[in-house]
């Protein structure tokens, strides 16, 4: 009773029985995401509250232009990457290959946008909470929480488009195996990406918008 | 199929009119009290990413269940988490009026 005999494992009564036990998996899984940056916007909230000028002002230092650029980068490449499940789910298993590494080099260009150009300008602006930092009193202290959220969430969603990039490729690498009756890994790895690119959604208007115009 | 790509285009045009919309607010010399309103289009479009990119609706019943209660946990957290820092009064003491 093996899968390559009929479809399933044998805990499962049928092929899809296996396959939504596997989505659902993944649904309990983000779930649990949830509630790991929960507390993150949380503290946010929290500080923001506390301090708002400071926030306001720590807000006012980030680039903008690069945030929203890297939000329609991962945006973008949710999208290639549903196109890939579209084709696969039609037989089509080059054009799917194709839109994962388009989906693939989408979430690459966002971590050289984020971790090669926009850190180091802020670490040049001075911009990493200590006692080199940038801002001055009175918005000082408050400002340097802005930047420990900054640095603290984009770290972590960082680790996460690593984690991501890394399953894409893992599918890419493995793509001679799935048909369009058989392709769970892939609905799987699309549900996470798509996951991360949804934090990034909620941090883009936390980090770079709100108190902007202040 | 068809029907399926254009829900995925459709969804990617109403997710980069969103951004556009939030992008143009943020220059807004918004109030106090008006700046929690910029992640309105954030929560709208994490709604479309749920239903546009990863078919949420069409998923089994026990995902969707999973999705709700993912959501109704994260609101009972920043509910009760907001509670105390939004209803507390700071009065300044002697120390703080001294500054």
């Amino acid at each position: 009773m093996t899968e390559a005999v009929d479809g399933h494992e044998f805990q499962y009564s049928t092929a899809r029985h296996q396959a939504e036990t596997a989505v659902s998996g993944m649904w309990l899984f983000l779930a649990t995401e949830m509630m790991f940056f929960g507390p993150l916007f949380l503290a946010w909230i929290y500080c923001r509250h506390a301090g708002p000028t400071a926030f306001d002002a720590g807000a006012k230092q980030t680039d903008l232009f690069i945030g929203t650029l890297n939000t329609a980068l991962l945006i973008t490449s949710s999208l290639a990457y549903s196109f890939g499940v579209f084709f696969i789910e039609a037989g089509r298993r080059r054009a799917m290959i194709q839109c994962l590494i388009i989906a693939w080099l989408l979430g690459g260009a966002f971590m050289l946008l984020k971790f090669a150009v926009e850190w180091p300008l802020d670490f040049e602006k001075g911009l990493f909470p200590g006692a080199d930092f940038a801002l001055a009193p009175p918005d000082r202290n408050g400002a340097q929480l802005f930047f420990v959220f900054y640095f603290f969430t984009t770290a972590i969603h960082g680790l996460h488009v690593i984690v991501g990039l890394g399953l894409i490729a893992w599918v890419v690498l493995r793509a001679r195996e799935f048909t369009a009756s058989r392709h769970t890994p892939i609905l799987v790895v699309g549900l996470y990406w798509s996951f991360v690119d949804m934090v990034w959604i909620i941090l883009y208007p936390l980090i770079y918008l709100i108190g902007r115009g202040a | 199929m068809k029907l399926r790509a254009k829900q995925l285009f459709t969804s990617y045009l109403l997710l980069l009119i969103l951004l556009a919309v939030q992008f143009g607010v943020a220059k807004l010399p918004l109030g106090e009290a008006a700046r929690g309103f910029v992640l309105l289009p954030a929560l709208i479009m994490v709604g479309i990413v749920a239903i546009g990119f990863m078919e949420l609706g069409k998923g089994p019943r026990t995902a969707r269940f999973f999705a709700v209660a993912g959501v109704v946990w994260l609101a009972i957290l920043l509910g009760l988490g907001c509670l105390d820092p939004m209803t507390r009064v700071l009065y300044p003491t002697q120390s703080t009026t001294a500054d």
